[in-house]
């Protein structure tokens, strides 16, 4: 593990440095340019709350920060995950010419999710002023949550970045999976009040057992319902995380030097 | 800088092989010597990607093809020397400088670099078409193991040598390709390590910068610090620039020693 952080150190200004270029590029190619981080997740909640607000009359109170803060989180994490999958076939050129530890690839990918994950924080402080949330202590949650949500998509993508190597369909199951998880995470219903009342088991297990389900529900009772997360779960994930993410470095160190043979 | 990862492996007993080969470099002491390998094996079996579909399909399992790249070949280079290898097409030459880059692992035996800095002369690694020269120069330097600091030391040169003119400052994909390869070769001369490995001796652009890459590639590999290594087919580079030649033959060392020797045998033996 001290390998992991004399790694982390020396190539970080090399993940800041790649995540950059790889956002300038971006905006490069398209004509609305960085317009496309805000217009992206905006649209996608536009089409939630025509089919969740108005087809299916949600009562939730804010409905439409409500989704959107599922939304904001939710994408942060399908995306690192799916992306994880391909992350070495997708750097090739990289990973079979110069030795750099394989989690950089990683790491440099999240930054940019999460670059434009704050584009849509910032839409949701807007979105919170504009619909009057009141102000709470709870807010301050906000950074322990985000925290345990980053350790949870790390420990998840580092792993099947390196599964995705050998595995060559495993974007295909990760695919389906992910939408199937999209359902249970409640983005646009809330697991506690919807499914709560009827199926007590049931909620509690996705409550739990997700923790996207957890965080998400969280992070909304602290932004938005003057509510306190669920200290002990969160603790729990973060620890589950820290576990899976040492597995899946020491698995990294051990076989990286074989990705290039199978690629 | 580069990794100084040192590339060990297990060694397994296997002692039959590739030994009697470099009786000639065991006087040397450990000191000046920059690169021991021993007993090196590499092979790409069973590391075929599995698929959920295909094994669904077929329940059992695919044959499984085995080949040995590199075949138990020992040997050391000294401090500043230059080590040409020769060979047919698959005959583990690249693999091998490969595996010294610490880009592939080795099956069996082990590399020893003794701390030195290496990497694999490559050009162009992890450009970005849409940034700037300027930009491409620090990210393909770092990815290379320098730090900021030292690419920024060494910026002035490296846009010098490369001839760009203002187009330093322009995205690459602007670049015409002549160009691109004029900057992609300027980071790698100038920012260097102490062992260099080469595959294919460079030399890029107009007939111009042909002949200067060329000089400065011979004047890297010729300073006497830097222990070099180089992979070609060109038979009059490795006459001219090598103290020493190997020639592999499927996988293992058939000669090593003096290039004129080498590789008289060499082009008896292609005939």
């Amino acid at each position: 593990m001290t390998r992991f952080w004399n790694d982390m150190k020396k190539y970080y200004d090399y993940e800041i440095r790649a995540a950059k270029s790889e956002l300038k590029t971006e905006v490069a190619n398209s004509y609305l340019n960085w317009i496309w981080w805000v217009l992206d997740p905006l649209f996608t909640m536009v089409i939630y709350y025509l089919i969740f607000g108005v087809v299916f009359q949600a009562k939730e109170l804010y409905f439409t920060t409500f989704l959107f803060i599922g939304q904001t989180m939710w994408a942060f994490f399908n995306k690192n995950v799916v992306q994880s999958v391909k992350m070495i076939k997708r750097n090739k050129s990289i990973v079979a010419r110069v030795y750099i530890p394989k989690f950089v690839l990683l790491v440099s990918n999240m930054m940019i999710n999460a670059f434009k994950m704050a584009i849509s924080w910032m839409i949701v402080v807007i979105m919170m002023i504009a619909t009057r949330v009141p102000l709470s202590s709870h807010l301050l949650c906000f950074i322990p949550i985000m925290i345990v949500m980053t350790m949870v998509t790390f420990a998840v993508s580092i792993n099947l970045m390196h599964f995705g190597v050998f595995v060559e369909d495993l974007g295909n199951v990760i695919n389906i999976v992910m939408k199937l998880l999209l359902y249970m995470t409640g983005i646009f219903y809330s697991i506690e009040t919807r499914l709560g009342p009827k199926h007590p088991l049931a909620a509690k297990i996705i409550l739990h057992g997700n923790p996207m389900a957890l965080l998400i529900t969280d992070m909304r009772n602290v932004l938005l319902y003057d509510k306190a997360p669920h200290w002990i779960w969160l603790l729990i994930w973060a620890m589950i995380s820290i576990f899976f993410s040492v597995i899946g470095i020491k698995t990294i160190y051990k076989n990286e030097n074989t990705y290039v043979k199978v690629i | 800088m580069g990794n100084k990862k040192k590339n060990k492996t297990k060694v397994m007993k296997n002692t039959e092989n590739g030994n009697d080969n470099n009786n000639n470099n065991k006087q040397t002491t450990t000191e000046d010597i920059a690169i021991e390998v021993k007993d090196l094996w590499i092979g790409y079996k069973d590391i075929q990607a599995y698929s959920i579909k295909k094994s669904l399909l077929k329940l059992k399992k695919a044959h499984v093809e085995e080949f040995q790249a590199v075949r138990g070949v020992s040997y050391t280079v000294k401090r500043g020397e230059i080590l040409g290898i020769i060979g047919k097409n698959g005959s583990g030459k690249s693999t091998m400088l490969k595996a010294l880059a610490g880009i592939f692992c080795a099956d069996q035996g082990t590399i020893e670099l003794k701390g030195h800095s290496v990497s694999l002369l490559s050009i162009g690694v992890g450009f970005q078409m849409e940034i700037t020269g300027r930009e491409n120069i620090l990210l393909s330097g770092m990815l290379l193991g320098f730090s900021e600091e030292e690419i920024r030391g060494k910026m002035p040169e490296i846009i010098e040598f490369a001839e760009l003119g203002k187009f330093i400052d322009k995205p690459v994909k602007t670049y015409s390709s002549g160009m691109y390869s004029k900057l992609a070769f300027s980071i790698t001369a100038v920012l260097q390590t102490e062992i260099m490995l080469i595959d294919e001796v460079l030399s890029v652009g107009d007939a111009k910068f042909k002949k200067k890459s060329y000089r400065k590639m011979k004047e890297l590999i010729s300073n006497k610090d830097r222990t070099v290594v180089i992979v070609s087919h060109n038979e009059q580079t490795l006459l001219e620039l090598c103290d020493r030649v190997m020639w592999m033959h499927d996988g293992e060392i058939k000669r090593i020693g003096d290039p004129k020797e080498v590789l008289d045998e060499y082009a008896e033996f292609m005939k």
